[in-house]
């Protein structure tokens, strides 16, 4: 149990992971949840603190406390994702992101997206320095995507448990789908609803995928991500019908991908190098181990198992595919 | 590889299973309160197949009477933070003027509200399929005292 916790990954998948989730933060100040800065106007008459709010001494939140916080948040989260000082900027980021969602959420409305994205902010400073293409594996960062994977599967299984809790088993019967549509859904719901009983059998598949959604820790390599790519799905289709992202638990479910894969400033800098000169291959610097092109994605993840005593983390990238 | 030390592992191993045991009382017997560690309840409650559902709005009139819609945009005000506070406001409507001073405070220019309701619009619904037939019923009033 406790080598599955802190099963090793590659220092570049931690990298990527980092700078994914510290630009996530950046985008959600100014585009996923923008109404925070308006709390700036709303009266302080109408803040409510949370119980966090109340055991710790936060004040009520002023026009100057909102515009401090959102701006150092910005910068410092901009920093963060550099991969500099991952523990300093790390804590920091945690801290300020903390108190900003506990203004969000006390006036009277608290949202249930961010916990996978709150764990990811708390263990990231944990995991340590980490360079982007870097193949050695570390455990201190296995340890980081790990509970970050089992944050975002909580918030599936125990959404279940809180619908029996709340709603009981009348919920799988009941209108909820086609309440949530009259409040908030799109032309494509309008006609979803029409369908007569499909909202009542997509309740019965909701509370199944959620209660199921555990078995992704159990499934090989290959599959585990087919059901994150299904678990994806299921985001795209209440984006398109209630218009609910849950983006930060979207941000966070990248936990579960061989993101060391995805090397942006790689392929732009050869993209570069080769677009104007033919001179490219004897001019550009010889690239270093760490920055060789990934494997192909369908040769990868099974080839090597034989070798891997632990594979429960996704496939790596840069080790030798097999025989 | 780099590998954990030994004390490295134990501190992982505890903060892991101190914040799943938080997670499981909060989920259990906790409330929205309890954030970061509630319970997941987004779209929890259960409704009978045939209860009409409400749709909240805050409006509001404004000096020469015209009728504002008094959203998020207008307001900086959630829908949802209405209706969960909307107990508050049923005991004291006059904290409905805490959102005309919001609407002020981002429209300087704009005409004065001189009233604020939060309006139900019930939507019928049958065997959880709506009907596509609704009434509206204004659960709180404030008015300006001039």
């Amino acid at each position: 149990m406790i080598r599955w916790l802190t099963e090793a990954v590659p220092r570049g998948r931690v990298a990527a992971f980092r700078t994914l989730i510290y630009l996530f933060v950046a985008a959600d100040l100014v585009v996923f949840t923008p109404w925070v800065r308006t709390r700036a106007s709303v009266p302080g008459e109408l803040y409510h603190p949370l119980l966090v709010g109340r055991v710790l001494p936060l004040p009520t939140p002023t026009p100057t406390l909102v515009a401090v916080i959102f701006w150092a948040l910005l910068l410092l989260a901009l920093l963060a994702a550099t991969g500099r000082a991952p523990r300093l900027l790390g804590w920091a980021v945690c801290g300020l992101y903390l108190e900003w969602m506990i203004i969000a959420m006390s006036y009277g409305k608290v949202d249930h997206d961010r916990f996978g994205l709150l764990v990811a902010l708390a263990v990231l400073p944990t995991a340590g320095r980490a360079r982007h293409g870097d193949t050695t594996r570390t455990e201190a960062g296995g340890w980081a995507l790990r509970v970050t994977q089992i944050a975002v599967i909580c918030t599936y299984f125990l959404a279940a448990w809180a619908k029996l809790r709340f709603g009981g088993l009348d919920w799988l019967t009941g209108s909820v789908l086609a309440r949530a549509i009259i409040r908030r859904g799109t032309d494509l719901a309008d006609l979803i609803a029409q369908v007569p009983y499909l909202l009542i059998v997509a309740q019965f598949g909701i509370v199944a995928f959620e209660l199921l959604s555990p078995v992704v820790f159990l499934l090989p390599a290959r599959w585990r991500l087919a059901m994150v790519g299904f678990f994806y799905s299921f985001h795209v289709v209440t984006v398109a019908t209630i218009t609910i992202s849950f983006a930060p638990h979207l941000a966070a479910m990248t936990s579960f991908l061989p993101l060391e894969r995805v090397r942006p400033l790689v392929w732009a800098r050869r993209l570069i190098g080769r677009g104007p000169s033919e001179a490219a291959t004897t001019d550009a610097p010889e690239p270093r181990p760490a920055d060789v092109d990934p494997v192909p994605a369908d040769q990868d993840p099974v080839a090597d198992g034989a070798e891997r005593t632990l594979d429960d983390q996704a496939p790596v990238v840069g080790r030798p595919a097999g025989p | 590889m780099e590998n954990l030390t030994t004390r490295g592992r134990a501190t992982r191993l505890g903060a892991t299973a101190l914040g799943l045991v938080l997670l499981l009382i909060g989920t259990f017997w906790g409330s929205d309160d309890d954030f970061p560690f509630g319970p997941f309840r987004m779209y929890s409650t259960s409704n009978p197949p045939n209860a009409p559902a409400p749709d909240t709005r805050v409006e509001g009139v404004n000096s020469t009477g015209a009728v504002i819609d008094l959203d998020q945009d207008a307001t900086g005000i959630r829908r949802a933070e209405i209706e969960g506070q909307q107990q508050r406001y049923a005991a004291d409507p006059a904290l409905l003027a805490e959102v005309a001073d919001a609407y002020a405070e981002r429209h300087p220019d704009a005409a004065a509200l001189v009233e604020v309701r939060i309006v139900i619009r019930w939507h019928g619904i049958r065997a959880g399929r709506p009907t596509g037939r609704h009434t509206d019923e204004t659960v709180v009033r404030w008015q300006a005292s001039r």
